[in-house]
């Protein structure tokens, strides 16, 4: 064993390593070990997480109070130039440990192999034990060996390795306990594997031909051969695609409407009730129209982000995504971008933020970098309300012309994030993309319990951030909106008077809905919100805004589809944007001089604004830390809102002179 | 990077992509960027490794060893050079 370090040695805690090549159902064996109680946690300053779990394994004589099992991404192995082996080497070194943990050396290597690929994840069993560290190794999937009658003798292969070997499978939970126990055992191994590449290959050969009674036989495998054909097919492999993706999409649009009415309903009910029992003032404000409307406004997309989360690593369970990342490089790659860039790009259509952080798995860093910069141009869920409400502006009472020009403004996004990347690759990111070459794993039917599992990690990641950096921006955004106060206005004061002294109580209550609809605009104007409006409203005037637009647009940084309730707010006077009535009275609202805000003009310019600009400081804020620097945030933002502004700059002045008001 | 096998060469290497679909080969080397050299030979495309090819074309999809499944875009494909089985 090697000498313990100080920190080992005040330290009670028993860190085991899990490692090994990707697809060996590495994390299902940690799921079946550590059960729901693990958590994912980053690597500082690496795009990599791990999974984490404490455990109390029945380590018999060897008794530990508690072990930390920490789940490594999946490698083939150490020694690439790849952010995942470096990982991995640096925690085997102890000089890496997931956020929240001490960096000591493992004090156990769990390396898990597919017994039915034996030879090349013995290389990697080769590099490990070199590392001179107690080990034990699982040989996983044996379930499916017996079926493919591959036979792998457990005596014999432990005898080579010197070491702890089990037999298990993660799927059916065959051996999973055994393997428990053992890992009370490990042990350093009693033989040496060589150093070098070229020894390990030979050592990995030698053990395989002592421990695999079934020679290297290459079988027919007709089924994966046809479905491989399909859907990797130039024309039927698109056609397979794009009919999974509706069905994806479809799922997510539809199944997440449902708990989306129950969570708007849910802040609802609680805003009314914090609103009832604080009395009124600022602090009654603050809660209810600053923290409750602006979270609540941001977890309504959590059944979104859950299902695609959960969708995705289901599809990605089956095997079918690897073979999707080919058809799609071949559509992606004249514009610099990779098949791996797929998954990101999807997801942003979700929201950009789960996008930009599944670029993580890009193995190329230029290609990296170019998916992260293009992926806020995909249409995200946070876009739709603001979508509706222009294409219901521009086209009343005629829904089909509403659904083309909701596909256009789809298509306009992904074309405007196709020239982008095509444009950094020729210039800033100049460079040939690594050509693809991609394990493809056996199609199987998904796990259901790890996606789950994902699914409630990447929701807790999204809450977190909802309860944060977004709850923060909220609370800004209200008080820019909510202050200075203004007194009430004359006019206000006057209907007031007028309405007391009306003896109809219908016709009472209009007027003192009037009466407040012109106070709340009149403090909107006069906010310091309000007031930076009047300050920006000569940059957007050329794009046919007027102060209240250029508040709703400013007020979108904060996220998109507060340009809706910001609008509403200060047009109507009520952010009650659920009533029909209320969506009418933005469509037609009046400028201060009494013309109409929402031009014809001026409602295609903003749609082109709302498409292309980078409206979302949370997104920012992620570009710059999975891209590794501000000046990615900043030439994504500089550029998003280039094209934006000359984008709606063209459509309002082209309208206009065409004569369309 | 040029990785060779020490055992002598008997035939004339040949790039993958030329396998017709069905046929078998065993790896020479890898003649691409060094580190896409290291990544196929840590997938298993190491010197000597039995292919089988399964799919011709864009991706080419390989059977390694019978063990595993890997798809290569044609361009990466065409560095990889192997000896057909007799």
């Amino acid at each position: 064993m090697t000498t313990p370090t100080a920190s080992q040695v005040v330290s009670t805690k028993h860190t085991i390593a899990v490692l090994g090549n990707p697809n060996v159902g590495k994390t299902t064996l940690f799921n079946r070990i550590a059960g729901i109680r693990a958590k994912t946690s980053n690597f500082p300053g690496t795009t990599q997480e791990a999974r984490v779990a404490r455990v109390n394994l029945d380590t018999g004589a060897q008794r530990t109070a508690e072990s930390v099992l920490i789940d490594l991404p999946g490698i083939y192995s150490l020694n690439l130039d790849l952010s995942e082996s470096k990982v991995c080497v640096d925690v085997l070194d102890g000089t890496a440990a997931p956020d929240g943990e001490e960096a000591n050396i493992p004090d156990v290597l769990l390396v898990v192999i597919d017994a039915t690929n034996l030879m090349r994840n013995l290389t990697i069993v080769g590099e490990i034990l070199g590392r001179r560290l107690p080990t034990v190794v699982a040989v996983n999937m044996v379930d499916v060996a017996r079926r493919r009658s591959i036979h792998v003798d457990q005596a014999k292969l432990s005898e080579c390795l010197g070491c702890p070997v089990v037999m298990c499978s993660a799927r059916t939970g065959e051996g999973v306990e055994e393997l428990a126990a053992k890992l009370g055992q490990a042990k350093v191994s009693t033989r040496s594997a060589p150093t070098d590449i070229d020894g390990i290959e030979r050592w990995a050969q030698d053990v395989y031909e002592v421990v695999s009674a079934s020679p290297i036989a290459i079988k027919e495998d007709t089924l994966t051969d046809r479905l491989d054909h399909a859907f990797t097919h130039p024309i039927l492999g698109v056609f397979s695609f794009a009919a999974i993706m509706t069905g994806l999409f479809w799922m997510i649009f539809k199944l997440a409407a449902y708990p989306m009415d129950w969570i708007d309903l849910w802040f609802g009910s609680v805003g009314s009730w914090v609103g009832s029992h604080i009395p009124p003032g600022a602090i009654h404000d603050l809660m209810v129209d600053g923290v409750i409307a602006g979270v609540g406004g941001t977890v309504i997309f959590l059944p979104q982000i859950c299902l695609l989360f959960f969708l995705l690593a289901l599809l990605e369970g089956t095997g079918y995504l690897a073979r999707a990342a080919f058809v799609i490089d071949r559509a992606l790659r004249p514009f610099g971008l990779s098949g791996h860039a797929f998954v990101p790009l999807l997801s942003s259509h979700a929201c950009a933020i789960p996008g930009i952080m599944a670029a993580r798995a890009i193995p190329d860093r230029r290609d990296r970098l170019a998916t992260i910069l293009v992926a806020p141009f995909m249409s995200c869920t946070a876009r739709i309300p603001v979508y509706i409400l222009l294409t219901g502006i521009l086209f009343p009472e005629r829904p089909l012309y509403q659904a083309y020009a909701f596909t256009m403004c789809y298509a306009m996004g992904i074309f405007a994030g196709l020239f982008t990347s095509l444009l950094f690759r020729r210039t800033i990111l100049r460079g040939k993309s690594r050509p693809m070459a991609l394990e493809l794993p056996s199609y199987r039917i998904p796990d259901l319990k790890s996606a789950l599992l994902l699914t409630f990690d990447r929701g807790m990641m999204f809450l977190k951030k909802a309860g944060t950096l977004i709850l923060a921006i909220s609370i800004v955004l209200w008080w820019l909106g909510a202050y200075p106060h203004s007194a009430p206005t004359g006019a206000a004061i006057e209907l007031r008077a007028q309405a007391e002294s009306v003896v109809d109580v219908e016709q009472s209550n209009e007027l003192l809905a009037q009466a407040d609809s012109l106070d709340t605009r009149n403090a909107a104007a006069n906010s310091m919100l309000g007031k930076l409006g009047t300050a920006f409203q000569p940059i957007f005037a050329p794009l046919g805004y007027d102060r209240q637009l250029t508040v709703g647009v400013l007020a979108s940084f904060a996220a998109r589809e507060v340009f809706v309730s910001t609008m509403a707010v200060q047009v109507a006077g009520s952010d009650d944007v659920e009533d029909d009535s209320v969506l009418a009275s933005i469509a037609n609202a009046t400028n201060d001089d009494g013309s109409r805000i929402f031009t014809y003009a001026t409602s295609w310019s903003l749609l082109f604004f709302y498409v292309l600009a980078s409206l979302c400081l949370p997104t920012l804020v992620v570009t710059a830390k999975e891209a590794g620097g501000w000046k990615w945030a900043m030439l994504q933002f500089g550029w998003m809102s280039l094209l934006a502004y000359t984008s709606a700059l063209a459509a309002y002045q082209f309208i206009s002179a065409a004569g369309g008001s | 990077m040029v990785t060779t096998t020490d055992s002598k060469i008997e035939s004339k290497a040949i790039p993958l992509t030329q396998l017709s679909r069905g046929q078998t080969g065993r790896i020479e080397c890898t003649q691409a960027h060094p580190d896409d050299c290291s990544m196929l030979r840590a997938m298993g495309l190491r010197p000597d490794a039995s292919v089988q090819m399964c799919r011709l074309g864009e991706p080419c999809i390989i059977s390694l060893s019978g063990a595993c499944r890997i798809g290569l875009a044609k361009d990466i494909a065409s560095r990889v050079m192997v000896h057909i089985d007799e």
